[in-house]
């Protein structure tokens, strides 16, 4: 039992992170809410579909982070730090960096669900039957709310690299 | 871009999944060799999707790898503390008081063991009042005579053989 769960956390640790980090852009606000839906892996692994553990724990972590982010009473201070990223280093590392760090905060931005559609299609590359479970969206709904998303970051992008 | 926007949104978006068929795609093509907007929609979709690709997913701080290496060894007697949390323990705790209810609710007629039990008292009694009958007589017999006896055993006699019925009996 504890080996299905050390291998569910080597395969999923990383994208229930990032879910986390771009929904509440608060680093230990994330590992905790990480934290949490791994907790719930553990407790209810039994009742899980083995085929369905990575969407289940998505969704579960997603579902954490908002709920956390209706309790925040007060707007956390966007975390400058961890969207900035590292600009150092040679000059050619130097745009591809700043890009990276501004289309990090570009997705961080956008509002819900075209967040987690983004991070979850484009970042973390489930497939679009995967979000509509994780999201519990019809195809068609997948679809429409990505390219709304796409096409707003793409005008911005466009807008910062004319 | 022009009124058909929506339409090339979703060929765009094909496209760049690799969904769009060749037709499709020529038809994409042809459709932004005249259409200035579409042509400059295609070029920013691949300009996002290029910047997408330094855009991924981010490895776990070292912190939380060791905080989820951690939960089995936390949380192994989970189904066990499980059973203390509040509603569990209200739970129990409404047991007892459940049984006593169904208790004060239950109709009072007797059960047949009751019945039995009352009707072995009584045939006890009645013995013990067969001896009486039968000393009484006997002083009686040797003080007054054995005629004025029978008139007192008689009547002791007829009490015994109709006893008044008592109320779990008729109940019963």
């Amino acid at each position: 039992m504890s080996r299905k769960y050390r291998q569910w956390v080597k395969d999923y640790q990383d994208q229930a992170w990032t879910v986390a980090r771009y929904i509440l852009k608060d680093a230990q606000e994330a590992e905790d809410a990480t934290q949490e839906a791994f907790v719930k892996l553990w407790n209810n692994q039994n009742n899980i579909d083995p085929e369905r553990i990575q969407s289940w724990l998505m969704k579960v972590t997603r579902n954490g982070c908002l709920d956390r982010l209706r309790r925040r009473r007060d707007n956390v201070e966007f975390d400058e730090s961890y969207m900035t990223g590292d600009v150092s280093g040679p000059m050619q590392d130097v745009e591809a960096n700043e890009t990276r760090a501004w289309l990090k905060r570009a997705i961080a931005g956008l509002k819900e669900p075209y967040r987690s559609l983004v991070v979850l299609r484009d970042v973390n590359q489930h497939s679009y039957e995967e979000v509509a479970g994780m999201l519990e969206l019809n195809l068609a709904q997948v679809k429409t709310y990505l390219h709304r998303a796409r096409k707003q970051l793409r005008k911005q992008l466009a807008e910062v690299r004319p | 871009m022009n009124e058909y926007d929506e339409k090339w949104e979703d060929r765009i978006n094909a496209l760049l999944d690799g969904e769009l068929s060749a037709t499709d795609t020529e038809l994409l093509k042809t459709a932004a060799e005249d259409d200035h907007d579409l042509a400059r929609a295609i070029i920013e979709a691949y300009q996002l999707q290029q910047a997408m690709e330094a855009v991924r997913v981010e490895r776990a701080p070292a912190s939380l790898r060791k905080r989820l290496r951690e939960i089995p060894r936390q949380h192994r007697s989970a189904p066990f503390f499980g059973l203390l949390q509040p509603r569990w323990v209200m739970a129990f705790a409404a047991i007892p008081l459940v049984v006593i209810a169904v208790s004060l609710m239950r109709p009072s007629t007797p059960s047949a063991s009751e019945i039995a039990e009352a009707r072995l008292e009584l045939a006890i009694a009645f013995t013990y009042l067969e001896k009486a009958k039968v000393i009484t007589g006997r002083e009686i017999e040797s003080s007054v005579g054995q005629t004025m006896a029978d008139a007192v055993t008689d009547s002791v006699n007829r009490v015994i053989k109709s006893p008044s019925l008592t109320s779990k009996e008729k109940e019963a």
